[in-house]
């Protein structure tokens, strides 16, 4: 039964084939690039912070899940000392990020990939930084990308990012690339012929959005080096008619640094989806209006200005002294010195002292009036009324 | 020497026979074993005959369902999540990438095995009934069809589901041909779509087709086909050595066991020749059958494993209906019918001929129905029957290599000599660079 | 002679039974691993959570007394330079339990001890109350309200509250 023999041959051979192929996937699951990034961190822990610090370093891939920014970054996974005070001069990946910015942007807010670009899913070096890499459009922002675009500045490109969220500022602190292309864009007139944000002409094309437009769409006919919109940028800055032969765009003389920093700028406008919170100066709430704004600066510093401090104003007006209420829960104060005697058959003094009603309530839990406080509130009171007086007579018809 | 049976023979007699009668017993004492005839001929199970392609199908459609149910847990239908969900199948998910690399692979090769399956059912005549009572290999042949062009469905449904560059405008050429239908074109197409667009209706439909739907009809559609099998009397190989049998004229043999296990028309049961039966030519299902089936599992398993570590799944970018790539292209299995519709899109003078409906509905549709057809006009005898290029059978197996050829190098055309714009490109010749942002 | 043969054939035949087992062997490895791999995928490495372990800020943020850290359900307290921190969980059913000030600081008997509460916990679903160390005293709530793990980060020196770690009643972090 010589083919009963050969068909175990098979079975066993391709077991042991299978059970090769079983064993490297294994390997490559239990053996990751980022598992010795990782094992260094902590060394690197350890010796210098010591041991018990060291423990606690976690393991195991790390994201930072943003769902208002609809990312999740496992840069961490490797670049564990970014928050670690101390490792300030560490090498990469390990040092710790500027604290400077980290404070006004903190990581759990952010994530990584939005600032710095880069591919945040991956947990693998060159997939995450993803310069040299098929399907990527957006690489890490970085010192190899500036290099290869001989920016002076290594840090410089990163700025592009920033000005999604800045895009409205007029100067943002610490982007000097992106402030130096605004100001450009500002001198140079751009929006004689090209509409940015909605305002500006019609001989060159809408540039709102132009960072949205994709490599494959600009026209390399006449470029050489590498294709990228980046460098289309850089060559057109540089001399427009020698991208679009066709152009009526004059030829600014712009040298390296400000063609870098215009083609930076003009990358970064993107139709973007940040929930209002992420934009600098954006209003979340209701504006008073000028007068409005006038009112209140009025009522604050004149007469009636301790029924303000006070809190008074909430639900009393005093008329005659300018505060206005914008509740009127109470009856007006200017009033109060015969109202009080109407109503309730006391003095104000009294009334003050040992009030009833609401006001007991109100004096007992929310405002707390010293001795002192209560007699100028009632010296202002009944001043209030004087003036009160005083208007019904000059307002009464002569008989 | 009397062998003590200890409790793991008690449990698995069934696939250890120790004698002819227990070989018997196990394919009506046993769930999985009962599937297969009690002995079939050594013929069935030669390798050179079939390839055991049919199988080998059956195993990968397996290896899907298996695959394809982990991961379910681990794939999101939505436009948002799709694309995210697999890039984390390929970093965060244990084994994720392996997974994922297996079911695409299983599922190229189910479609390049089902149509080599279809090949060798050709090549044989195994579509042609014998001389046994109440065959009809002919509707069997109609049923391998059925599956064929599921298992295209199937694949092109998955083919959406990643979300990326690569998906999004494949299926965007493969619905567009489909609208070239007359009449009813576009209304296929806008069912097919759930809208105008290929949007989240677009993947929830192709989601539940690929999960459920298909599945579900290749499970019923593969059941028949198998039951067709038996009825017919196994493998068309089995006819011929029918066939010899009676040439020789031997008496026939009282047998309890019944050749060609099935049930005929008629009220009795009829037992034309048990030599069929005898041993010269036949073997016990359990362990032979299972045997072969165990081996034939293992080396689909191991290629396809090797094939998923080697050669891996592509992923491009994420899916941007305003950015064609430069070329877009159908899945490979329909590149034929793109250099096809290409082929036939002839401008005369003024006059354009559509290609998306001669070449890619016209042509198609009447090979199809040609193949389903050409059992009830093939002429040939029942001597043609389970036999590899029967002389009888020599111009049409000529003309349906022919066929083949000719889809093979239009495939291979839109595959590796079709560039940006679909301008023809030399192997040799570098396709233009594709420009980057960075 | 014959019995030569019969030594070769039966020596061939362990040789073979070796190999065999061998082969079995590696089979059953091989679908094992491919078993397991199956099954591994479906443990999840990454959460889109809310991570357990969580930076609350600095010590010097956060008021002598309590405070309530709302997305994480969270209570804070605050004593000089200790800190703890109890779960806002009802362990009833999980709704969150709201913070009542006491007006006058109640001493109450815990375990022996006299202990004296400034707040309680009342859970507005089904009533259960508990005392200011999250002991559970009326209501259906079948047990305290956790403590959790508060510890410095090592890194920026922020609290780091760790919500799969709980940390007995007693418990305190002094910075």
């Amino acid at each position: 039964m010589n083919w009963k023999n050969r068909d175990w041959a098979w079975i066993y051979w391709s077991a042991v084939v299978l059970l090769l192929v079983t064993g490297y996937i294994f390997w490559d699951q239990m053996v990751p690039e980022w598992g010795d990034y990782q094992a260094d961190f902590k060394e690197l822990v350890a010796s210098r912070l010591g041991q018990a610090r060291a423990k606690q370093v976690p393991t195991g891939i790390q994201q930072v899940w943003v769902p208002q920014l609809g990312r999740a970054d496992r840069c961490t996974t490797c670049h564990m000392g970014v928050s670690w005070k101390g490792f300030e001069s560490a090498p990469e990946p390990f040092r710790t990020h500027s604290k400077e910015i980290l404070d006004k942007h903190p990581i759990a807010q952010y994530g990584c990939t939005v600032c710095h670009s880069g591919q945040g899913q991956a947990t693998d070096e060159r997939s995450a930084h993803a310069t040299m890499v098929d399907h990527w459009e957006d690489p890490v922002l970085g010192a190899d990308l500036a290099k290869t675009y001989l920016v002076k500045n290594r840090e410089a490109l990163l700025q592009i990012n920033c000005n999604q969220c800045h895009r409205y500022d007029r100067e943002t602190k610490g982007a000097d690339y992106i402030n130096y292309a605004k100001q450009l864009v500002q001198q140079k007139g751009c929006r004689a012929c090209h509409t940015i944000n909605g305002r500006g002409g019609m001989v060159g094309p809408n540039l709102t959005y132009i960072g949205d437009q994709s490599p494959e769409q600009y026209d390399y006919s006449r470029m050489n080096g590498v294709k990228t919109a980046f460098a289309w940028h850089l060559a057109h800055f540089k001399e427009p008619k020698a991208m679009v032969s066709t152009t009526v765009m004059p030829n600014f003389g712009f040298g390296s640094k400000e063609a870098q920093s215009l083609a930076m700028l003009v990358l970064s406008w993107k139709k973007t989806n940040f929930p209002v919170e992420y934009i600098p100066g954006a209003k979340v709430g209701d504006v008073p209006t000028p007068e409005e704004l006038a009112k209140e600066k009025q009522m604050e510093t004149g007469e009636g200005a301790f029924f303000v401090k006070k809190t008074c104003f909430i639900c009393h007006s005093v008329s005659t002294l300018g505060i206005e209420s914008a509740t009127n829960i109470g009856p007006d104060l200017a009033n109060a010195a015969a109202d009080v005697q109407a109503r309730f058959g006391r003095t104000l003094e009294d009334f003050l002292a040992a009030p009833t009603g609401t006001m007991a309530v109100v004096l007992s839990t929310q405002i707390h009036l010293t001795p002192e406080e209560r007699a100028e509130a009632i010296s202002k009171l009944k001043a209030a009324y004087q003036l009160k007086l005083e208007q019904e007579k000059t307002a009464r018809p002569k008989k | 020497m009397e062998v003590k049976k200890s409790k793991w023979d008690r449990l698995f007699w069934t696939w250890k026979p120790a004698s002819e009668r227990e070989a018997g017993d196990s394919v009506v004492r046993n769930l999985l074993l009962h599937w297969f005839p009690a002995k079939v001929t050594k013929e069935s199970l030669s390798f050179r005959y079939s390839f055991w392609l049919g199988t080998v199908s059956a195993l990968l459609f397996g290896i899907l369902a298996v695959t394809g149910v982990v991961l379910m847990f681990l794939y999101v239908p939505s436009v948002e999540r799709a694309y995210p969900s697999v890039k984390d199948l390929e970093f965060t998910v244990s084994f994720g990438g392996f997974i994922r690399a297996v079911h695409r692979i299983s599922a190229h090769l189910m479609v390049a095995v089902v149509f080599l399956h279809l090949v060798r059912v050709f090549w044989t005549g195994a579509y042609k009934n014998g001389t046994a009572t109440s065959q009809n290999r002919p509707f069997n042949w109609i049923l391998g069809l059925a599956l064929l062009l599921i298992t295209f469905l199937l694949s092109f449904t998955g083919y959406l589901l990643p979300w990326d560059q690569l998906a999004y405008w494949a299926i965007t050429v493969g619905t567009n041909i489909a609208s070239a239908a007359p009449l009813v074109g576009d209304k296929i197409r806008f069912l097919f779509l759930g809208g105008n667009e290929i949007g989240q209706n677009t993947l929830l439909r192709f989601y539940v087709l690929h999960c459920f739907f298909l599945p579900t009809m290749v499970l019923f559609l593969f059941y028949w086909h198998m039951w067709r099998v038996r009825k017919d009397g196994g493998l068309a190989c089995v006819d011929k050595l029918a066939l010899k049998q009676k040439s020789e004229n031997t008496a026939p043999v009282k047998s309890k066991t019944y050749s060609l296990l099935g049930i005929t028309r008629g009220s009795t049961v009829h037992v034309e020749t048990a030599l069929v039966a005898q041993d010269e030519h036949t073997v016990p299902s359990s362990p032979n059958l299972t045997r072969r089936l165990l081996a034939v599992m293992l080396i689909t398993l191991t290629v396809v494993a090797l094939l998923a570590v080697f050669v891996g799944a592509p992923l491009e970018e994420a899916a941007n209906p305003l950015v064609t790539p430069n070329p877009a292209k159908a899945p490979w299995y329909f590149l034929w019918l793109q250099e096809l519709v290409t082929d036939t899109t002839i401008h005369i003078g003024g006059l354009t001929i559509n290609g998306a409906l001669l070449g890619g509905m016209l042509v198609p549709g009447l090979l199809v129905l040609l193949l389903g057809a050409w059992p009830y006009l093939d002429k040939s005898s029942v001597n043609s029957v389970g036999v590899w290029f029967a002389k009888e059978r020599r111009r049409q197996n000529l003309i349906f290599l022919a066929v083949v050829i000719f889809i093979l190098i239009l495939t291979i055309i839109g595959t590796f000599l079709r560039g940006p714009y679909w301008k023809f490109y030399w192997p040799w010749q570098g396709w233009p660079e594709v420009p980057r942002r960075f | 002679m014959k019995n030569l043969k019969l030594l070769a054939s039966e020596m061939s035949e362990g040789r073979r039974a070796f190999f065999r087992r061998i082969g079995q062997g590696t089979l059953l490895a091989a679908v094992a691993g491919q078993g397991y791999a199956l099954l591994r995928s479906l443990v999840p490495n990454v959460l889109y959570e809310q991570p357990q372990k969580f930076k609350i800020g600095l010590p010097t943020q956060f008021p002598e007394g309590v405070t309530f850290i709302e997305d994480r359900r969270v209570y804070v307290f605050r004593n000089q330079n200790t800190f703890h921190v109890l779960s806002a969980k009802c362990t009833h059913l999980g709704c969150t339990v709201k913070m009542v000030n006491l007006n006058q600081p109640e001493t109450v008997e815990i375990k022996g001890r006299q202990v004296e509460m400034a707040q309680e916990f009342h859970c507005p679903c089904h009533g259960s109350k508990y005392y200011g160390d999250g002991t559970n005293y009326a209501g259906p709530a079948p047990k305290p309200l956790a403590c959790y793990q508060i510890e410095v980060s090592p890194d920026d020196g922020q609290l780091v509250v760790d919500l799969g770690e709980t940390v007995s009643r007693d418990a305190r972090l002094t910075v």
